[in-house]
């Protein structure tokens, strides 16, 4: 991956009295699959729509390829965002669609032609040139939408929700062409989801957001394995995220039972939040567990079981591909490698407040 | 059964809805002027239709009109819906039930409202005020059919379009405006259809010398609707049937993709353009046309069909005027216009009792006879009964004038008839047609009883209209305008008009016979006057001079019928049947027995109004 190609810096928005970002700083790499995650309302759109240039930041610079680009109309970007609804236009043809952004630059006649080929192939739809927008299904639209913002040959391709009209089957099958598109464009992807899986599924890079402050930034594997506050882990898979305390250095007491851990660094005696994934709870026979408790609920999910197992007053959630019925005694034994430390936010604004890199 | 009741009970609805207007374009090809009488196919009415100046005039401001007032609207209305969409949910919904109002407010209050708007702020009512007043009601409609669109619409679209390089016009043009385009085109349409159809609105707010299609009909009505006036309406007819058609069917979703490439495809650009600049092509035409050796405007208000039009042809060119000619088809109408001020006109032609009330309340200037030389040709004996009204002969210039008498049927009648009893005869039962306006009503009364027919004796009064309380079981009808019809089809055997009618009666059924009874009755004069605030006078005394002429005079008798004052123009009358006709000029002895209504007073008017509501004339038609 290359240098910073974008960097928004200190950009804070707010509408009328809503502070959607607050002193926003994020860069992308060229060639980076960067995915904006959150939960609706968290400014991931908003920032989105910054670099866009949909909308203008209340304070802060969006730098593109080292120009300040802050005050840039959208036509003037060399970037093309594909929305959430896929906003075709209904009453062109699939060519000409695709067609538009190279009509309006004033491209040759042959080399349109060339480019709509091209891109309909790019996304598997050959031969499509003359149907109606509406007459395709939302699969094929969202296709469409791509290949009229890819034909511009934009250095960024903004992705807003894409995939959110989608049934499963489909989003998941646009999963994988999207990643391969982006391998065959070489071009940088910012995508913007509130869906955790496909978040970890494509990106390189995945920034967690929430209440307009960033939460997090890092890989998948880093975000998942290390969230670094009970939001990122809670938002992030499913998690058993319990209070506790560092006694020491890799040993932490939490649910009236010490537990070994490989964290560092936080005191001694200092107040925590534990995560633990339920994969990694293991289940094992009652004299073999650190603590002992019983399930409590059974469900089978298809890969894995799903169990519910109350042990010293805490309703653990463990997932293993063995089943325990419920009512069955167990003991519940964790890796220290498996056990990740928090710091316990003080109040509900820091625990909104951003961690940036 | 079931399915047997459905279609006869659909067929029913379907006869109920269009019977009408299927009569009414039956009788446009009819070449029978009288209603129910088949005389074979013609095409007759519509050349005449196209042939008449004053109704290709009145269409050609119907056109410009309707397209001004709906490419207005349009855009205005458009560009409403797009700032609307981008309103709170709460405000949207507040604004559109305000613009939705107008349409399903009552059309006589928008356009009185508009009315007095206009004349509240000194705007003097022009082509400007109905224009005004046309895009406003054509707004809503605008709205309702846009408003859809752009809420169905992306907002991503227009976003899209920016961000694939287009600049703010681009987007707006390439992309906003071609994805509500069927929504805009079916707003366009339904605004058209409307202006050119609306009536009320119109007859509040149009200056003088505006006449659209619609109040042209209705002016018209005066001397009965002539058969033109069908042809007129159901060219109406189809035009907005067309149009509404256009309108249901053009943007459904199965064409959706046909009208919206219809637009923008280039070759149905090229239609579109060639027939917007047809329309304009034709008006421009009609519109150079009018203005050779122009000098001035002329502002004539008379009654309808009150007038041979080649008249005002051949006064145009003579003068070099440019004469904007419009009817009222009553005088408190007219008053009503004038007094408020609403509109001004240059030369008017009341009845003798209007003179009156409006010398009484100083609406009048004095006529400047040197310019009227032609004023010798009038008779003697017709300045002096205009005396009764006009003391001193200082306002008006007889126009036409004529007798109210009793039309009956020979072959229906063996009594001789001489007297208004014959009226009151109970062996006429349902064969008695009565005026339904009420001078001529107690006219009749008060003439029978011996009375003066501008009486104010309240006993007399309550007399007269016991009698023709009385009188009511055995009358068929009050009528205005079907006396002639049902006079000339033997569907009654007697009948009050006036003796101008009668001529024009007698020639289509010889059978009828015109007497002005032995007890008298109402000698009525129509003449021009000059309003004071008109705006040229100079032309206005140059009109009357002109109508005043021998060889135009003739014109307007023939073509009108009613008995002229002008004795050098009856001279000019090749038939001596009528030139010696009693109806049309009877001897001294019946004017003699003849007297003028006089203007009775507010209050005077008031009480013959009070006794005439309980005869309730009116309402028997």
């Amino acid at each position: 991956m290359g240098n910073k190609l974008i960097d928004l810096q200190g950009i804070s928005k707010s509408y009328g009295k809503h502070m959607v970002l607050d002193d926003l700083n994020l860069y992308i790499r060229e060639n980076e699959f960067l995915t904006l995650l959150g939960p609706s309302g968290c400014g991931k759109t908003t920032t989105l729509r910054i670099i866009g240039g949909f909308e203008s930041p209340d304070t802060g610079r969006v730098v593109f390829d080292g120009q300040d680009i802050t005050n840039l109309p959208p036509n003037k970007r060399h970037l093309n965002t594909v929305f959430q609804k896929y906003a075709l236009f209904t009453h062109m043809t699939i060519a000409e669609n695709i067609a538009f952004g190279l009509k309006i630059k004033g491209k040759s006649k042959a080399y349109i032609d060339d480019k709509i080929k091209y891109a309909l192939k790019l996304v598997n739809l050959d031969g499509f040139e003359n149907r109606m927008a509406d007459s395709l299904s939302g699969g094929q639209q969202q296709r469409i939408a791509i290949a009229r913002a890819i034909v511009n040959e934009p250095k960024v391709l903004l992705l807003d929700e894409p995939l959110g009209a989608l049934d499963l089957k489909l989003r998941q099958d646009m999963q994988y062409e999207l990643i391969r598109l982006k391998n065959e464009l070489g071009i940088t992807f910012v995508f913007v989801t509130h869906d955790q899986e496909e978040a970890l599924t494509m990106s390189d890079t995945i920034v967690v957001m929430n209440q307009g402050y960033i939460q997090q930034v890092g890989t998948p594997e880093n975000i998942y394995n290390e969230p670094e506050n009970a939001f990122v882990a809670d938002f992030i898979g499913d998690s058993n995220i319990i209070p506790g305390t560092m006694i020491e250095d890799e040993l932490v007491e939490f649910l009236g039972t010490k537990f070994k851990c490989v964290d560092k660094g936080f005191g001694n005696n200092k107040p925590v939040d534990v995560v633990i994934r339920p994969e990694d709870v293991e289940l094992v026979t009652p004299d073999k567990g650190t603590i002992k408790g019983v399930v409590t609920h059974l469900i089978f999910k298809g890969v894995h079981y799903e169990m519910e197992v109350m042990a010293n007053g805490y309703e653990w959630l463990v997932q293993s591909t063995k089943m325990s019925p419920v009512g069955t005694e167990v003991g519940i034994k964790v890796d220290p490698f498996n056990i990740q430390i928090m710091n316990k936010p003080e109040s509900e604004d820091e625990e909104a407040v951003g961690v940036d890199e | 059964m079931k399915n047997i009741s459905k279609k006869i009970y659909l067929a029913l609805i379907i006869l109920f809805l269009y019977l009408p207007i299927f009569v009414l374009i039956v009788a446009s090809f009819n070449d029978s002027k009288i209603l129910g009488n088949w005389d074979g196919f013609t095409l007759n009415w519509y050349r005449e239709l196209f042939d008449n100046a004053s109704i290709m005039n009145a269409l050609k401001t119907t056109l410009i009109l309707a397209l001004l007032a709906s490419i207005i609207a349009t855009v205005l209305g458009t560009l409403a819906c797009l700032t609307i969409s981008k309103m709170k949910k709460s405000t949207r919904t507040i604004i559109m039930s305000i613009t939705n109002i107008p349409m399903l407010n009552a059309e006589i209050v928008t356009a009185l409202a508009f009315m007095l708007l206009f004349v509240g702020l000194g705007i003097s009512l022009s082509f400007s005020t109905v224009l005004i007043a046309h895009v406003t009601f054509c707004i809503p409609y605008v709205v309702l059919n846009v408003m859809p669109k752009v809420s169905q619409m992306d907002n991503n679209m227009y976003e899209a379009a920016l961000d694939l390089g287009a600049t703010p016009f681009q987007a707006f043009y390439k992309v906003t405006i071609p994805e509500i385009m069927p929504g805009v085109l079916s707003g366009f349409l339904m605004s058209f259809t409307m202006s050119l159809d609306d009536f009320i609105i119109t007859h509040f707010t149009r200056g003088s010398g505006i006449d659209t299609l619609s109040t042209k009909i209705y002016t018209s009505v005066r001397k009965g609707i002539q058969p033109e006036m069908y042809a007129l309406s159901t060219i109406l007819f189809v035009t907005v049937f067309v149009l509404l058609f256009l309108v249901n069917y053009g943007p459904s979703t199965k064409a959706k993709k046909s009208v919206t490439t219809f637009v923008f495809k280039s070759k149905m650009r090229v239609a579109m353009v060639t027939a917007v600049v047809l329309i304009f092509g034709v008006v421009g035409y009609f519109a150079l046309k009018d203005d050779k050796n122009y000098i001035g405007d002329l502002y004539v208000y008379n009654w309808g069909e009150y007038i041979d039009p080649e008249v005002i042809e051949l006064f145009e060119e003579e003068t070099g005027y440019k004469v904007h000619y419009e009817e009222f088809e009553t005088n408190e109408e007219m008053y009503a216009i004038i007094a408020k001020g609403a509109r001004s006109y240059d030369v008017i032609c009341p009845s003798d009792y209007m003179v009156e009330k409006m010398i009484q309340n100083e609406l009048l200037a004095e006529i400047d006879y040197s310019n009227v030389p032609n004023l010798q040709y009038i008779g003697e004996q017709y300045m002096t009964s205009a005396e009764g009204f006009d003391p001193g002969n200082k306002y008006c210039v007889p126009y036409t004038w004529g007798t109210v008498g009793i039309m009956y049927n020979k072959t229906m009648v063996d009594d001789e008839v001489n007297s208004w009893s014959i009226l009151f005869d109970e062996k006429y039962e349902g064969q008695i047609l009565m005026q339904a306006s009420v001078r001529d009503a107690y006219c009749v009364a008060l003439s029978y009883l011996g009375y003066s027919i501008n009486t104010l004796d309240e006993d007399e009064l309550k007399e007269a209209t016991d009698l023709l309380i009385s009188q009511k079981p055995i009358v068929q009808a009050y009528v205005i305008d079907q006396v002639r019809d049902k006079m000339i089809k033997n569907a009654a055997a007697l009948a009050v008009i006036y003796s101008g009618e009668a001529i024009y009666m007698q020639e289509e059924n010889p059978n009828l016979e015109y007497v002005v009874p032995d007890e008298g009755s109402n000698v009525w004069i129509d003449g021009w006057v000059i309003p004071k605030d008109c705006q040229n006078k100079e032309a206005a005394e140059a009109w009357i001079n002109f109508m005043c002429d021998p060889e135009i005079a003739l014109m307007n008798f023939e073509y009108i019928t009613y008995s002229t004052p002008n004795e050098a123009s009856r001279e000019l009358i090749e038939d001596e049947a009528i030139r010696n006709s009693q109806i049309a000029f009877p001897d001294d002895a019946v004017l003699s027995r003849c007297h003028v209504y006089n203007y009775l007073g507010k209050e005077g008017d008031e009480l013959y109004d009070y006794y005439w509501t309980m005869v309730g004339g009116a309402s028997s038609e």
